[in-house]
């Protein structure tokens, strides 16, 4: 029995895991055109790679990942290469998350991009522990989604309504460029999100050691241990 | 034992997923139909349309040359096959042929077209043994393209009047 859950947790973080951070960037990149419905893939602009680079010091500052753990001289080669590629598929999804979620140009491009910026530059400097952090990026990732893929694609849909005549008034001579993507695009970025956030999930500050169930337990005794001593 | 096949598996199964991200990015497929052919381009199996070339032959032989082009596109999806794709070239040198001056915007699409076949030649020579075709090498088409879209002096000249379709 005992045997069995340890193989489960290996499987779920050496092959699930990685499987699905990149599945996550595969579709963050992925749009469908709103006039031909072909696939447009976008590739993480530099912006998005500094928001993840940005997101992944938060992610080890709030302790979300124990970089030491993950990788260590003491651990044997085989588990070292196995979470390097895990971190690098959290790094691409965070990017293609990211993409998701910012539209692809002009002016909104930029605001959104200052705005997450600003975002995750000011929470470096917060006091964050895992759960916190992860709540805090489901709110951030939430809001950006509402306000691209409801808001900003309801104001510039080429049928139009009240909210884009409110918008087309009020923007009156600011051109705002908004690609036109089939409504599919928005359900394709809410897969990719929460995909992402279940990777997140599934992510343990300190990783399965392989091979012995015991050692696991210690691990997670030692934690307690210094934690209960850091207190 | 097994802890290190699975992490061995977790690897492998990582890294060609990864690979295969990057290639489809890279590649930009627009539908399921251009992956499939991008994976057949890949994996060195990738073949034309025959039916469909000969289709676009003999719209091509009735000066159909648009609809031509449709089926040789259709038989080539992936742009890989130098043949088909000097045949495409030709069908917009003809199009755009005319006795008092050239379609410019079709000599160029045909233009791009034999660049495409001279890169995906061997050694970027290519002859094509057709006894309905006046020019039978790629190169030759291109200069004939090329000459087409420049401007000089000698379009001026009234003996162009009488020049013959190649």
């Amino acid at each position: 029995m005992k045997d069995r859950a340890q193989r489960n947790r290996e499987l779920l973080h050496f092959i699930a895991l990685p499987a699905i951070l990149l599945t996550a960037g595969l579709l963050g990149g992925l749009r469908i055109d709103g006039q031909t419905k072909q696939f447009i893939f976008i590739a993480p602009p530099l912006v998005t790679l500094l928001m993840a680079i940005l997101l992944g010091a938060l992610f080890v500052r709030a302790g979300t990942i124990d970089l030491h753990r993950w990788l260590s001289i003491e651990q044997p080669m085989l588990t070292n290469v196995s979470h390097l590629l895990t971190l690098a598929a959290l790094f691409f999804a965070s990017a293609q998350a990211f993409n998701s979620v910012l539209p692809e140009s002009g002016l909104l491009h930029w605001m959104f991009s200052f705005f997450f910026l600003w975002t995750l530059w000011t929470n470096q400097f917060s006091t964050f522990d895992p759960r916190r952090l992860l709540r805090s990026l489901v709110i951030l990732f939430g809001t950006a989604f509402v306000l691209k893929h409801l808001f900003v694609s309801a104001l510039y849909a080429p049928e139009g309504g009240w909210l884009k005549t409110i918008a087309s008034t009020l923007l009156k001579g600011i051109s705002i460029d908004v690609p036109a993507f089939a409504p599919i695009t928005g359900y394709i970025s809410f897969f990719a999100l929460a995909l992402y956030v279940a990777g997140l999930l599934l992510i343990a500050p300190v990783p399965v050691q392989p091979g012995d169930s015991e050692a696991n337990k210690l691990v997670v005794r030692d934690d307690a241990l210094s934690e209960a001593s850091d207190r | 034992m097994q802890s290190r096949f699975i992490q061995i598996a977790g690897i492998i199964s990582t890294v060609v997923y990864a690979g295969i991200i990057v290639w489809i990015y890279a590649t930009e497929p627009r539908s399921f139909r251009e992956v499939a052919t991008n994976s057949q381009v890949a994996a060195g199996v990738y073949e034309i349309n025959q039916e469909k070339f000969n289709n676009g032959l003999a719209l091509f032989r009735r000066d159909q040359f648009r609809a031509a082009r449709d089926e040789w596109t259709a038989a080539d999806p992936a742009q890989r096959d130098p043949r088909t794709q000097f045949y495409i070239s030709y069908a917009y040198y003809r199009e755009g042929w005319g006795r008092v001056y050239y379609d410019n915007a079709l000599f160029k699409q045909g233009l791009e077209a034999v660049n495409r076949s001279i890169s995906l030649a061997p050694n970027g020579v290519l002859v094509v043994d057709d006894p309905n075709l006046q020019m039978h090498s790629a190169a030759e088409l291109k200069a004939e393209l090329e000459q087409g879209t420049e401007t000089s002096w000698k379009d001026l000249n009234p003996v162009k009047l009488f020049r013959q379709r190649k």
